[in-house]
């Protein structure tokens, strides 16, 4: 079959957005299709909205026996056999429309009438489609208040997941996912002035910028925990990310209201280790499941160095945790002959 | 520097645009700038439809890049302040094309009206642009006529030049490339006919159609030429490719007017092989200088044969050739390194 993977990205920049379509391309082309992937630009300023909108319209993908589409605007593409994965909304127009800081513009007739216009155009242009499919509970949550529109949740696997395994728990828990504010690495580094086992800390990754490293680092350095935590600024190889996992104690997650599970969550479940988040990190808690597959430890340094003496503490229990976030991936059918089975339905 | 190259897409087409915009991004890289391909869908059928499709380009925003390249119409009208133009080719159909009666749009005043429209856009879009390389001199004649735009010939550079590296002198002549009409494999097959015993040769590359091969083997036939000619019909993999040009005595290739100077032959003189080619063969004269660099026949079997001759004649002679056919490339500049810094100037 001929299928064109559609969506949206800003030129130069890498992220889990591009995962999903990037690796579900490798898996169709497996399965002996061809795949087009059409990645088309679009930048989030609310006067140049429409006029993008009506590009992404005018699209001709007549060639392709179905697309799907991803990333915001490209669901508006017409084709008469359409299928959404849809990962998100132009959010600052939907759930976070309610948030000054995140808006980014201001409420006012203006910007109520391009947000009404909005919802409008997108509710019409995801009634078009064949099949709606959404990357999590929280999207498809969204899609029903705001357009009204069922959908059913295929969560997106990670590629070959397979290299993943277990070789063991030592005393370290990892956190590997971009150094960024929203995912709180500094709340795991200041945890460590408040852990009583010898329990270590290992956070690796890259940043968009150069202050939230450097405000790491200085944290180690201020709470004098530098023996404890290894922060390893760069993007680890794939190998490396699977050794650190293989022999790690647990895997920590705390980004703020995520979508989805996020990657990091079920690279850690696929190496059966258990996963320390916390109540308000979104998707995460799609996955996590409180004293079963990890622990659901409050946003604070104090109780998420609890939770890591937990486990240090009772590593029989962090093997018996880590199994059941592995059997968990199973029980929400986490996996590319899900995915494939379903899309190409 | 961040430099997006953007380029058409014919959804689930790839050919020598796609191949050449894949090899300008390795060799940004190479060069130390940070490179990405946008393809946007082209679609021109119907005709009527194809104003949309101009609109669509223009209608996309673009954010985070320093440079573009863009490669051909329509995906050339994409706004960036920073636009160079390297010009595969114009919408034919709307220019020469359309002069010699060839053309998709309609034979009535919607047919005029969509030629002017390409043609006022393309005025704006060549005006706008920092800089205007095409890709051989028939599209800068095209475009001075037609548009009146001066441009500069950025001939493109061979992808894989250290596949070239010169090896044996062999006993046979190599005629590579594709296998149609324009390319007159045929035609050599009958100058082997009358060329002395000694003279061996071997024709591989794919054909156009498969009748293109069929056709070359029955001439082989005919003339019982089988202990003489390999005939190797497919689309052979590089190195395969690589290795029958850089053991030959000598290239033969001989198309029709050719726009450019041809891989074919780009690739032979890199490799330092005396080349064969007749005197109605277009761009390719550029580089074949008679008695200096190989042999200019004229198109005739007869003629041919005896330049075919004159490669086993004296094989110290061929040789020389051989040297100043790659001496003459190298003078051209025509490399990647080169390409690249012009193409940012």
């Amino acid at each position: 079959m001929k299928i064109a993977l559609c969506s949206s990205f800003v030129p130069f920049l890498n992220s889990g957005a591009r995962y999903i379509v990037e690796w579900l391309e490798i898996m169709l082309v497996k399965e002996g299709h061809q795949v087009e992937r059409v990645y088309l630009p679009e930048v989030d300023v609310p006067d140049l909205l429409f006029q993008q909108m009506a590009a992404f319209r005018w699209i001709d993908l007549s060639a392709a026996d179905r697309v799907i589409c991803f990333r915001p605007q490209a669901h508006l593409i017409s084709h008469p056999h359409k299928i959404l994965w849809f990962i998100h909304h132009l959010r600052s127009f939907y759930d976070l429309w309610d948030n000054d800081q995140y808006r980014g513009f201001p409420d006012d007739t203006k910007h109520r009438g391009l947000r009404k216009a909005l919802h409008e155009a997108d509710t019409s242009a995801i009634q078009e489609a064949t099949r709606v499919f959404s990357n999590s509970r929280v999207v498809s949550d969204r899609l029903k208040q705001f357009n009204g529109v069922e959908s059913e949740v295929l969560y997106p696997p990670v590629l070959h997941p397979e290299r993943f395994y277990c070789h063991g728990y030592n005393d370290e828990i990892v956190c590997v996912c971009r150094l960024e504010h929203h995912k709180r690495q500094h709340l795991l580094i200041e945890a460590m002035q408040y852990t009583r086992t010898p329990v270590r800390l290992r956070l690796c990754g890259l940043s968009s910028g150069q202050d939230y490293p450097a405000y790491l680092k200085r944290l180690i350095e201020e709470l004098n925990v530098g023996e404890k935590v290894a922060l390893e600024e760069r993007w680890i190889s794939e190998q490396e990310k699977v050794e650190y996992l293989a022999n790690c104690l647990a895997a920590a997650y705390l980004p703020v209201d995520e979508d989805s599970y996020g990657y990091p969550s079920i690279e850690a479940s696929h190496a059966s280790k258990a996963l320390i988040t916390t109540p308000d990190a979104g998707g995460v808690l799609e996955l996590v499941q409180d004293g079963v597959n990890g622990f659901v430890a409050e946003a604070t340094p104090k109780d998420l160095a609890a939770a890591m003496d937990k486990l240090f503490a009772d590593k029989n229990m962090a093997a018996r945790m880590g199994r059941n976030a592995l059997n968990r991936i199973d029980e929400m059918n986490i996996s590319w002959s899900h995915v494939l089975r379903r899309l190409l339905a | 520097m961040k430099v997006l190259i953007v380029n058409n897409m014919a959804p689930f087409v790839w050919g020598g645009a796609e191949e050449l915009a894949v090899n300008l991004q390795k060799n940004l890289i190479i060069a130390g700038h940070q490179s990405e391909i946008l393809r946007i869908p082209f679609q021109w059928e119907p005709a009527t439809r194809i104003p949309s499709q101009m609109l669509m380009v223009r209608a996309f925003e673009l954010a985070n890049a320093d440079h573009v390249i863009a490669l051909k119409f329509p995906a050339f009208y994409i706004r960036h302040p920073n636009k160079t133009l390297w010009l595969l080719h114009q919408y034919r159909q709307a220019y020469d094309l359309y002069d010699a009666g060839q053309t998709n749009l309609p034979p009535d005043q919607t047919g005029a009206d969509i030629r002017s429209l390409i043609r006022n856009a393309d005025n704006e879009t060549f005006a706008e642009s920092r800089r205007i390389f095409t890709n051989s001199e028939v599209t800068r004649q095209r475009l001075a006529k037609y548009n009146g735009f001066d441009a500069t010939v950025l001939l493109p550079p061979i992808n894989d030049a250290e596949l070239f590296v010169g090896k044996a002198t062999g006993d046979y002549i190599f005629a590579g490339g594709r296998i149609n009409g324009m390319k007159r494999q045929n035609m050599l097959l009958e100058a082997l006919s009358r060329a002395d015993s000694r003279v061996k040769l071997i024709i591989a590359g794919p054909p156009d159609v498969f009748a293109d091969g069929e056709q070359l083997k029955e001439t082989v036939a005919r003339l019982g030429l089988e202990d003489r000619v390999k005939l190797d019909i497919r689309f052979l993999p590089r190195d395969t490719y690589a290795e029958y040009l850089t053991n030959a005595a000598a290239v033969a290739y001989l198309p029709f007017d050719e726009d450019s100077l041809g891989y074919v032959a780009m690739e032979a003189a890199t490799a330092g092989k005396a080349l064969i080619t007749t005197s109605d063969s277009g761009g390719i004269l550029g580089l074949v200088k008679h008695r200096e660099t190989g042999w200019v026949a004229d198109p005739t079997p007869e003629a041919l044969a005896e330049a075919m001759n004159a490669v086993y004649a004296d094989i110290a002679v061929t040789r020389a050739y051989g040297s100043s056919a790659r001496a003459l490339w190298h003078s051209f500049n025509i490399d990647w390194p080169n390409t690249v810094e012009t193409l940012l100037r």
